[in-house]
């Protein structure tokens, strides 16, 4: 009996644990970031507005995201009678949940990572590619014509611009020859891939935008058309895990950003006195930069028309992308430089 | 292996379950979303194969964007689903009898295929070796050498059906106005601008 | 296994096709004005020029597969091919005056010819299920497409719906069948399968496939039971659509039916005769008695084409060397007679519009006679009446039934051509004796003048010198059976 459990426990149980406090080891920090990330904003913003943003909720205003969330915490959740129910409550549930299970493959540090699978890069690309769920079940279960003018439009979006996410991807993978996330760092060992690949650099940026649905292709919830598109209806604690959702997939972006083009967790130039510095510290920093840029586009640019982001989308990214593809195999074909 | 043959059996469970929900949702939309349930299983059966390409690629293409483009349309829809349910009744013993036939040919296939042990032999070995390469490799390799002709010829469908459905819908509306970037960005203001001197009192 | 130069050699005509058909498509999108007749004009060229390949592409050893064994070339496929080609040319050809007169010629219609052409010609090349699977897949995509385009005209939306519902039910019978022989030969190249069935016996749950394969592959031939969509499709479809889909199409699923029943199911051939004959009596019937009471010209030739597939079936059914050239010529015969028929129901136009009915030809006689007297021709000699061509064709398939025991088969065929040369010849009654209606449109225009005036030299003297055709096609059946 006892060595059965002993089985047991060596077999499954201690496994299962150890997986589960990973699991906490990366969903507790990140919770962390979504709430500074959003101080973060606001302060950015601020200053790139002359304003001072929040400073009143503890020193500098740092307990401000903490205040936020207890207040959404305590408010009633509002169902509106004519949703759909259930549904209507596991939208924001889906865009929490899948904006937490992309990180499982996301490498921290070489070997460090949750799930070091063979096709890490797709798994991303097909968790990224669910997100629009959770926008257009909320857009269509909450009855209401600006939520669900909010889903059509975020659907249109995401399905579009996907697109040339995924030839840049197939651009990058080329150049690595595997699918699996910790090879596409190893592979920027020599060079990171902004430098050959700079204009994809660009369009997967833009396309990030567009794909977490961020000024200026924030058009899902554009208030001034839409009073704040899908999630209009919402309110309290599935509110806020639309909230969390959205700024956990922009770290998601920024994260998939540094792997594949900023070189992950490597330190540039693979300097002895610059690989000191602890590979998770490169990678939060190089995430850190993106979503500066997250940030600093917000600020800066006005709102796309819905046909001018369509047109961006297919005409010109689209073609793009794919003629950068066939160049990138030319090229590595002709090099020789085509990995094994 | 037992979990393996757990998890197995509460995918195809709930993939089958989800089948019967699609269409036996009263809500289209429901249907949709019971179909990417089904798709969802459908993947993870293909997990525990070891075919975590096929996988992957089944969330991406058909979760990712084909029953996003059907959800899409499903909800724009305006249909009376009563009505529509009636036809449902109506054909049920024609449906179902077809699709017994089916099953049952079905079993006798099984059956005979179980009993003759001549086929086993003759299938062929699958291609490449899998544990040399991995699965995504090991698809690429087939796909551009050996299978070739039809991987070509697939894409020659597709252009069609695109060809087709552009043929079919698109209209070009007289009258629309349509924004030309180039034109825009290239105008000066010298083209459009004219400056004057207003003479006081004077007027133009 | 890496790509040679030879693969790519044998599959020219359709590479060529493929990459001028792309072509094309991205020379109508950038063309502004003329991009229709344009199109047209070098569609016509490509097809032709596509024929000459075809036609000169030939093996050393009389047989060659590429890719792998999936493409074959030989002999049959050539002279398939051949048809093929000068059925869709014609078609293409003299569909140009109509579409312009009714205001919807667009570019794309020839370029979709074309992409239909490539996926006969895929089929007809076809060795193994897959790849036959994906040349019917581009030939049907582009028919389904072709019918309904008339977009603003209810009746050919209708009939591509209807022609893409029920095709893709076709397609599915045909796949399932498909699997079924996969699951039990464990191959999928017509050779391996032949080579196993032949060495040992064929299990039962094979025979199911085969009849699945069958009822998949009948539905495209328009053979009863499978017929449902022909003539709805016919009628609603523009008529020079409907001219394309009862040449071309057929003689490429003619062309892959025979491969598919004495290539890889050759040695299977007690299995799948019952079935061939069932089919071919089944059209025989369906097609003469049908036809009757229709009053729609192009209604009435789709029960005729039902019909003629019933005929050339029969060659099939007999499963012998002569039955298959019989069924070969036949369809050479069949091109010529529905070409010219076609022709002339193209040119039916009364003030400038488009007019279908049977009793629109009343009194053709009188008012335009060289028209009447084509029309009649071509009656004749669909009717089989000595010494037009349509005779011999049947003449050849009912000398291979009987000779090869078939008597009933041959005894059906002659009597429901007996009854079919009623409503044939009913046509040649209201033309000469039924009082004159309004007065068809003239000139038809040159193009339309020459198909007709060959379709009728071709049908009129073929006894004359048959030796080409006849040696051509017992040739090309005699690869069949080496």
């Amino acid at each position: 009996m006892a060595s059965l459990f002993l089985e047991l426990w060596q077999a499954y149980l201690w496994p299962l644990i150890l997986i589960i406090l990973k699991i906490v080891a990366i969903v507790v920090p990140l919770l962390v970031a979504v709430a500074y990330l959003t101080y973060a904003e606001r302060k950015v913003i601020a200053a790139m507005q002359m304003r001072k943003g929040p400073n009143v909720v503890g020193p500098f205003g740092l307990l401000q995201p903490i205040a936020d969330g207890f207040k959404l915490f305590l408010k009633e959740t509002i169902l509106p009678t004519a949703s759909n129910k259930v549904v209507y409550l596991i939208a924001p549930m889906l865009t929490f949940f899948l904006a937490l299970v992309a990180w499982a493959v996301i490498p921290f540090d070489e070997g460090i990572v949750l799930a070091d699978i063979n096709v890490g890069v797709l798994y991303l690309f097909a968790i990224s590619s669910l997100g629009v769920y959770g926008i257009i079940m909320a857009g269509w279960a909450s009855n209401s014509k600006y939520a669900f003018l909010g889903g059509l439009r975020s659907a249109a979006q995401m399905v579009s611009y996907e697109v040339s996410i995924g030839f840049v991807l197939i651009s990058i993978l080329l150049t690595v020859g595997s699918l699996n996330l910790s090879d596409v760092v190893m592979a920027q060992k020599k060079m990171w891939f902004i430098l050959p690949h700079l204009p994809l650099f660009f369009i997967f940026l833009i396309s990030g935008l567009a794909e977490t649905n961020r000024s200026p292709f924030d058009l899902p919830e554009a208030e001034a058309e839409l009073v704040a598109g899908y999630n209009v209806e919402y309110s309290a604690m599935p509110f806020a895990l639309f909230f969390l959702g959205e700024y956990a997939n922009m770290i998601l972006m920024s994260a998939m950003t540094s792997i594949l083009f900023l070189g992950g967790w490597l330190p540039p130039f693979n300097l002895a006195m610059l690989a000191w510095i602890p590979g998770p510290i490169w990678f939060a920093l190089k995430i850190a930069f993106v979503l500066f840029i997250f940030l600093w586009v917000r600020a800066t640019f006005p709102r796309y028309r819905y046909d001018q982001l369509m047109r961006l989308g297919w005409k010109v990214f689209l073609p793009f992308s794919l003629a950068w593809l066939v160049i990138t195999a030319g090229v590595l074909q002709f090099t020789g430089l085509v990995p094994k | 292996m037992i979990i393996q043959g757990l998890v197995f059996y509460l995918f195809a469970a709930l993939a089958i379950a989800g089948g019967v929900l699609v269409i036996s949702a009263k809500n289209p939309v429901h249907s949709v979303l019971w179909l990417i349930v089904v798709f969802f299983n459908a993947a993870g059966l293909f997990l525990l194969q070891g075919a975590e390409f096929l996988a992957m690629v089944l969330v991406v293409v058909y979760v990712g964007a084909v029953a996003v483009l059907f959800l899409f349309v499903v909800m724009m829809l305006d249909i009376n689903f009563v009505q529509l349910r009636q036809g449902f009744l109506h054909y049920l013993p024609s449906g179902a009898l077809v699709g017994i036939v089916l099953l049952v040919e079905l079993a006798v296939v099984l059956v005979g295929w179980a009993v003759s042990g001549e086929a086993p032999k003759s299938l062929a070995a699958p291609a490449p070796e899998l544990a040399k390469m991995t699965n995504t490799e090991a698809l690429g390799h087939i796909l551009y050498t050996q299978y070739l002709y039809l991987f070509q010829a697939s894409g020659v469908v597709l252009l069609i059906a695109m060809i087709g459905s552009i043929l079919l819908t698109l209209r070009h509306r007289p009258g629309t106005r349509h924004q030309n970037i180039s034109r825009q960005v290239d105008r000066h203001p010298k083209d459009t601008l004219e400056i004057r001197k207003v003479p006081s009192g004077g007027g133009i | 296994m890496s790509l040679a130069m030879s693969d790519l050699t044998l599959a020219l005509p359709e590479l060529f096709l493929a990459g001028a058909a792309m072509l094309l498509l991205m020379l109508g999108v950038f063309r502004k004005e003329d991009s229709a007749r344009v199109v047209l004009v070098l569609a016509l060229l490509v097809l032709t020029v596509t024929l000459v390949l075809a036609y000169g592409v030939t093996p050393k050893t009389g047989r060659a597969t590429s890719f792998g064994g999936l493409f074959l070339v030989d002999d049959f496929t050539r002279f398939a091919k051949v048809l093929v080609l000068v059925a869709t040319a014609f078609t293409l050809a003299i569909s140009r005056t109509w579409m312009e007169k009714e205001e919807i010629a667009r570019f794309e219609y020839p370029v979709l010819v074309l992409f239909a052409t490539l996926g006969m010609l895929m089929m007809i090349s076809a060795n193994d299920l897959m790849a036959l699977y994906l040349g019917l897949e581009t030939q049907s995509l582009a028919l389904y497409v072709m019918a309904a385009y008339h977009r603003d005209n209810a009746r050919s939306t209708e009939s591509g719906l209807k022609y893409f519902v029920l095709g893709a039910l076709a397609s599915g019978l045909l796949l399932y069948g498909a699997s079924l022989v996969y699951g039990f030969v464990g191959a999928t190249n017509f050779e391996t399968i032949a080579k196993a069935l032949a060495s040992h016996h064929a299990p039962q749950g094979l025979i199911i496939g085969l009849a699945f394969l069958v009822a998949g592959l009948a539905f495209k031939v328009a053979a009863v039971p499978f017929h449902m969509w022909t003539p709805d499709v016919y009628e609603g479809a523009p008529t020079p659509v409907t001219a394309f889909f009862a040449i071309g199409p057929k003689i490429a699923a003619f062309a892959l039916l025979v491969r598919v029943l004495t290539g890889p199911f050759g040695p299977m051939v007690e299995a799948w005769q019952q079935l061939v004959v069932f089919l071919a009596a089944a059209s025989m019937i369906v097609g003469a008695f049908a036809a009757i009471g229709q009053t729609n010209i192009k209604r009435l030739m789709a029960y005729s084409s039902i019909g003629h597939a019933g005929y050339a079936l029969v060659g099939l059914a007999v499963g012998n060397r002569e039955g298959i050239s019989g069924l070969l010529l036949y369809l050479a015969i069949y091109l010529a007679m529905n070409l010219g028929t076609f022709g002339i129901i193209l040119a039916m136009r009364v003030k400038g519009r488009a007019v279908e009915g049977i009793s629109d030809l009343a009194g053709l006689a009188r008012t335009s006679p060289m028209m009447a007297l084509m029309l009649a021709v071509f009656m004749f000699s669909m009717a089989g009446i000595p010494p037009l061509a349509g005779f011999f064709g049947k003449l050849y398939v009912f000398l291979a039934a009987v000779n090869a025991g078939h008597i009933i088969l041959a005894l059906i065929g002659v009597l429901s051509s007996a009854v079919a040369a009623y409503y044939y010849l009913r046509i040649v009654k209201v033309m000469y004796f039924d009082e004159p209606a309004e007065a068809l449109d003239r000139p038809i225009g040159p193009t339309l003048a020459v198909v007709l005036a060959g379709s009728l030299v071709f049908i009129v003297f073929f006894f004359l010198v048959p030796s080409p055709l006849v040696g051509g096609a017992e040739h090309a059946a005699s690869v069949l059976f080496h």
